[in-house]
């Protein structure tokens, strides 16, 4: 470990991993260190001893919930957008030759005690019984403009500016109850809370498009999923960074940052040794003291020996739970997998359940979502804090990442996965396709 | 003959650090051999593509390097998934790498995807006999603790590669049960980057 790198990495969740991944096939000598004995940090996939070694100190698993090794239980619940940026990210870097994936079954939306599928067809559409006859029809007027909408031609704008007009006032102009604006707003746009409404609508009309994209891409659900778990992805970039000469250590402490006289981070000091840099990249927890707490989520983790009931036992779907239907600020989120994924024993589901925390009893906040599930078998409650970084690292060179928020995907990671790289190489990021198989062998050679 | 009736096998090398992976991956699909100090930290290494006949049937071996993730002991789980063999390879002039492989067959053993994955073990740098520390006996020992195959070799006098690498494929073929996993479960995909750049319509839904 005593040797100098271009880059020292602190924390192998999946935003940590992409960088390694992306710095080292740029040339930079990077070592990668996390403290845990497994990859991953909070975007880690457990087995069931590291599961219980987390939640239940010291107990070990019950013999009815099966063999450890067929358990890859995510901490974080997200799915992938099957036309989003982290797609870009995995075939760009071709680490998607490591993995294989699922689409996710169904995505649902609540309304009014029950719980409905969001239309993946124009067939499911018609028969949908979401929405009133008259309100299907303004609906799709208002996909009409969403999907024609180009930013060159004004013709299709209709009147409309996207940049000041706000996402309510694009809303009724459709005409569109109130209902079909939660939908559109949340079980489509995927906002957590309802200050998207006094927005400009840009952003929820491209959220939008983005969902329907991805919904058009395989069919089911606009959601696709790694086999044995979301720890796989922070893994594949690992093995890039790896091929690229990335140095990686687990289950190794991490002292202190070590600074310069000019208060520039200069190393990272683990028991008595220290690697010498010129840059660090670390998750908030690395930095505690670099990092404020601008809110938390709570979720639960829960084993299930059933599909969620009314999804059409379903091996894994997507719920909103809309603010607004439950008396919140902010939406309730289950994201459900199951042994189809390669997460778990035969026969079971996990689901997690979460949401924004808004009181002083986090657990209780997800009673909503947690009624929906049926008879659970096992629960596991956290609440993590949601972390930013106070300064954008220029003047130290320590770049520290976001939590991971309680969206149900990974634009967000993408976002903060480009800003960091901008603020480390003063670049915007502009993903190259990795060569083929017997191209990297010949440039390696070289 | 058409391409899709190619079986792919993947194959997998681990064991220490500089016991000789990277050489006997190139010495079985390249038939080169590298000294040591040319080839001491694994780069740029990801999988190799070899093609093999075994019974008048041709099959496509990937075989996965370790990237050097082995040195510190960090190889990821995902390594070890849908592998259909494994090679777990020591230096026989090195005890170490030799007492390791215990360490090995038990990481194996739970990341595998499949009970049958045939796992092989090979003694390494024979040509180095005069330095030799584990005895053949000894290996066939662990081999038989062990439940896997074994072989000597030489990756720089090409001794005995070729000879495992066959033996490997060929118990792989006799263990049905690879076969039946290697099949695709139902409707997984492979997202691959031929297209993926494509603008795709929106086709939103009419609710």
């Amino acid at each position: 470990m005593d040797e100098e790198y271009d880059c020292i990495v602190l924390g192998t969740g999946l935003t940590e991993c992409i960088l390694s991944g992306l710095l080292s096939v740029e040339g930079k000598k990077v070592l990668h260190i996390d403290r845990n004995d497994y990859y991953g940090a909070e975007c880690a996939s457990l087995n069931l001893e590291q599961l219980w070694g987390k939640f239940r100190n010291g107990q070990s698993p019950p013999e009815s919930i099966g063999r450890n090794r067929d358990y890859n239980v995510d901490l974080v619940p997200k799915f992938m957008m099957a036309n989003g940026e982290i797609i870009r990210f995995l075939t760009h870097t071709d680490v998607t030759r490591y993995l294989e994936f699922k689409q996710i079954a169904g995505s649902y939306v609540y309304a009014s005690g029950k719980i409905y599928k969001v239309p993946s067809t124009e067939m499911e559409a018609v028969t949908s019984s979401l929405f009133g006859l008259f309100e299907k029809r303004r609906a799709k007027k208002f996909f009409e403009f969403v999907q024609n909408y180009r930013e060159e031609d004004p013709a299709t704008h209709q009147g409309l500016n996207l940049d000041r007009d706000t996402s309510a006032t694009v809303f009724s102009k459709f005409g569109l109850a109130p209902a079909s604006q939660e939908f559109l707003g949340h079980a489509m746009a995927l906002h957590l809370d309802d200050d998207y409404l006094n927005q400009p609508a840009r952003e929820t009309i491209e959220k939008i498009r983005l969902y329907a994209s991805s919904m058009a891409r395989y069919g089911l659900s606009p959601y696709l999923y790694p086999l044995y778990g979301l720890g796989e992805m922070p893994q594949g970039f690992a093995r890039l960074s790896a091929i690229y000469g990335g140095t990686y250590m687990l289950d190794k402490k991490v002292d202190e940052l070590v600074y310069d006289a000019e208060g520039k981070v200069c190393g990272v000091k683990s028991g008595d040794e220290v690697a010498k840099t010129k840059l660090v990249i670390c998750d908030p927890s690395y930095a505690q003291d670099k990092v404020r707490k601008v809110g938390s989520v709570v979720r639960a983790i829960c084993l299930l020996n059933h599909a969620i009931p009314n999804t059409s036992d379903a091996d894994s779907v997507q719920i909103v739970i809309p603010q607004g239907q439950i008396g919140r600020k902010h939406d309730v989120y289950i994201a459900c997998v199951s042994s189809a994924h390669n997460v778990c024993a035969k026969d079971k589901w996990l689901a997690i359940v979460s949401t924004i925390v808004e009181s002083d009893k986090p657990e209780q906040e997800l009673e909503s979502g947690l009624k929906l599930l049926g008879t659970v078998q096992e629960m596991f409650i956290s609440v993590s804090p949601l972390e930013v970084p106070t300064a954008d690292g220029t003047a130290d060179q320590v770049f520290v990442s976001r939590s991971y928020d309680a969206t149900s995907h990974f634009e967000t990671v993408c976002e903060d996965v480009h800003d960091l790289y901008k603020r480390i190489t003063g670049q915007p990021l502009v993903l190259k396709q990795r060569s083929t198989q017997a191209q990297e062998q010949a440039d390696m050679a070289a | 003959m058409s391409q899709q009736e190619t079986p792919t096998l993947k194959l997998l090398l681990i064991g220490n650090s500089s016991v000789g992976k990277s050489s006997l991956l190139l010495r079985f699909t390249d038939d080169t051999f590298l000294p040591q100090d040319e080839v001491s930290a694994t780069i740029g290494v990801d999988f190799k593509v070899s093609m093999m006949e075994v019974n008048g049937q041709k099959y496509k071996l990937t075989i996965w390097d370790t990237a050097g993730q082995e040195r510190f002991r960090t190889l990821t789980s995902s390594y070890y998934r849908g592998a259909q063999g494994v090679i777990l390879v020591y230096d026989v002039s090195n005890r170490d790498t030799f007492d390791a492989l215990q360490n090995w067959y038990t990481e194996l053993k739970t990341y595998s995807s499949s009970q049958d994955v045939v796992k092989m073990i090979v003694g390494n740098k024979v040509d180095k006999e005069s330095s030799r520390v584990v005895t053949y006996k000894e290996g066939a020992a662990m081999a038989q603790k062990l439940q896997t195959l074994f072989v000597e070799c030489s990756a720089k006098t090409k001794v005995g590669v070729q000879e495992a690498f066959e033996e490997l494929v060929q118990k792989i073929i006799e263990t049905p049960s690879l076969w039946k996993k290697q099949q695709t479960p139902a409707s997984t995909i492979r997202v691959s980057s031929n297209g993926n750049d494509d603008e795709q319509e929106a086709s939103l839904c009419a609710c």
